[in-house]
């Protein structure tokens, strides 16, 4: 089947917004408290980063997922004139693309200042990891899965990461290699819930989950929330962080065939990412070779093997060569992944915190600031399979 | 590696696992629906399109090839190949922990009527450190505890 003519060469977004504000909650097991007020203290978190007042906020884009609706915020921020809202569905797929979207709403012209949050008791509320199937199914894939044991995303995801050993000969410990360099950088940073270094011994030692993963291959469940405050660049330069403006350079999303129920697409083997990944370099007219840093989303080890292949950091099947050892992946190394330490050991945000890590790195202010390079241009990607997002952000 | 350094294979599958989500045969689409009455005849029946021959599971209204909204239920030969598995040995269904079901695999099924046509279920009759991808695997089929009615297509090893 010909694939019909795209407008990847089109970036309609360019440089148009820029990050003015991030914030967060601290990150946890039990909050204690409602997502509302999560979702209120890092929005206002991300204001008072950005110098703003939340009565300014007039865009919102929420995750589909999320429990905050507009009106609720509106009513807790004091927002007094919401002129944009959007909510993007598919969780993890959404930890880009609601980046994108903000981005293009300031584009568009449709509001000023727009944010973009997710705010969730993940741990102390409603766990992802879990079984969430109805006990009697009234139709959809999952009753073609969950009668089989299959009711986890760990179930569907390790079967990728099976087929992906089978066909390209990585092993465990090469995810092992993925999950001490994630910890290093968790080690590093203070918000981060998990800080003991670990080693690959650990990593192999690790109680097995759902084999092949084993639980250190696992990204935290915790309650937390974060924001993220985008306007023009104009704006931004009256803004607190003027000395730095960091852009929206580029943005995608993307799919492919077959991809309800995750396991039936045509090649599990390969990440669905891979449509993303050709229309975002199509549009930013950029390749791998331009990025200085990769925020990938890290809900499972082996998916930072697929996605340095997805978008073309090295060719299908030698990801596992470049991520052996970990030199290459640190902070200090050719190209640092995830340098706030990700899902897997800073906090499950379900991705927003990677493209606020990107923010922090273009600032210079990363709590593992790689030490011999400008960070001029961070790559932020969310989840494989299904449906996909990344965004470039720059330094303006 | 550390839990198969021990040696000691976990106990094969016999059966559906107990207690957990199963269709509500009432209450599913009529596009579903062959899939289980093939299973309760003890038939392995996957939907085909009535235009252009094409087998599809997931079960859908309409061909994603052609888009005709004519199928049939074709009895396939239920053999066929693993394409990818996994073992579950963390629960996270409660009747999984309480009636100590795990460890468990769940399998993939490259069906061999055509080039990707895969269903989930398991792999009965071997220890789960022994499944391997390709490995040929022919169809069988045993009624769920919870629901006798629903009956769930398995597969064993064909060798």
């Amino acid at each position: 089947m010909a694939l019909t003519t795209n407008t990847a060469d089109i970036n309609g977004i360019k440089d148009k917004a820029a990050i003015v504000g991030i914030g967060e909650t601290e990150f946890s097991f039990d909050s204690g408290r409602s997502e509302l007020q999560l979702a209120s203290e890092a929005i206002k978190a991300a204001c008072d980063d950005a110098g703003i007042s939340p009565h300014q906020i007039d865009g919102l884009v929420r995750y589909e997922m999320d429990t905050n609706q507009e009106t609720m915020l509106i009513q807790s921020l004091g927002i007094e004139n919401l002129r944009h809202w959007e909510s993007v569905s598919y969780g993890g797929g959404a930890g880009n693309a609601v980046v994108g979207h903000a981005a293009s709403a300031i584009a568009a012209g449709y509001c000023n200042y727009v944010v973009c949050f997710r705010a969730a008791n993940l741990r102390s509320q409603m766990r992802l990891g879990q079984a969430r199937n109805p006990q009697r199914i009234t139709g959809g894939q999952q009753g073609f899965a969950a009668p089989f044991g299959s009711m986890a995303p760990a179930h569907q995801f390790s079967m990728f990461v099976r087929r992906y050993m089978h066909m390209y000969g990585a092993t465990s410990e090469h995810f092992g290699w993925v999950a001490v360099t994630l910890r290093e950088h968790a080690s590093r940073n203070p918000r981060a819930l998990r800080r003991d270094p670990i080693t690959l011994a650990d990593h192999q030692n690790s109680r097995m989950v759902v084999d092949p993963l084993h639980l250190l291959d696992i990204c935290q469940e915790n309650d937390g929330g974060a924001a993220i405050v985008m306007t023009t660049p104009d704006r931004a330069r009256d803004l607190q962080h003027s000395d730095t403006l960091t852009l929206v350079e580029a943005a995608a999303q993307g799919s492919g065939p077959q991809n309800e129920g995750v396991i039936y697409r045509p090649d599990i083997s390969v990440a669905e990412s891979t449509n993303t990944a050709r229309d975002l370099w199509a549009r930013a007219k950029l390749g791998p070779s331009d990025i200085d840093a990769l925020m990938f989303y890290d809900h499972f080890t082996p998916f930072c093997l697929l996605n340095l292949e997805a978008y073309g950091f090295v060719p299908f099947g030698e990801a596992k060569d470049f991520v052996e050892g970990g030199q290459n992946i640190r902070f200090d190394g050719m190209l640092p992944i995830n340098t706030h330490g990700g899902n897997h050991s800073e906090a499950y945000i379900h991705g927003l915190t990677h493209t606020q890590e990107a923010v922090r790195l273009i600032r210079g202010v990363s709590t593992s600031q790689p030490p011999k390079k400008t960070i001029d241009r961070v790559l932020s990607c969310s989840s494989v399979a299904q449906l996909s997002a990344a965004v470039i952000i720059r330094r303006g | 590696m550390t839990q198969q350094d021990q040696n000691i294979k976990s106990r094969p599958m016999t059966g559906p696992l107990e207690g957990i989500p199963l269709p509500d045969l009432d209450r599913i689409p009529d596009y579903e629906r062959g899939f289980w009455e093939g299973s309760y005849n003890r038939e392995l029946w996957i939907q085909r399109c009535s235009g252009c021959d094409t087998f599809r599971h997931l079960p859908t209204p309409m061909c994603p090839s052609c888009h005709s909204l004519k199928y049939e239920w074709s009895k396939v030969s239920g053999k066929g190949v693993v394409y990818s598995f996994v073992v579950v040995r963390n629960p996270v269904h409660p009747a999984i922990r309480e009636r100590e079901q795990v460890p468990y695999n769940i399998s993939l099924i490259e069906l061999e009527e055509q080039w990707g046509l895969r269903i989930c279920s398991n792999v009965l009759n071997i220890a789960p450190e022994d499944i391997y991808i390709d490995m040929p695997v022919r169809v069988t089929f045993i009624p769920t505890v919870d629901e006798p009615n629903v009956v769930l297509p398995l597969f064993v090893p064909s060798d």
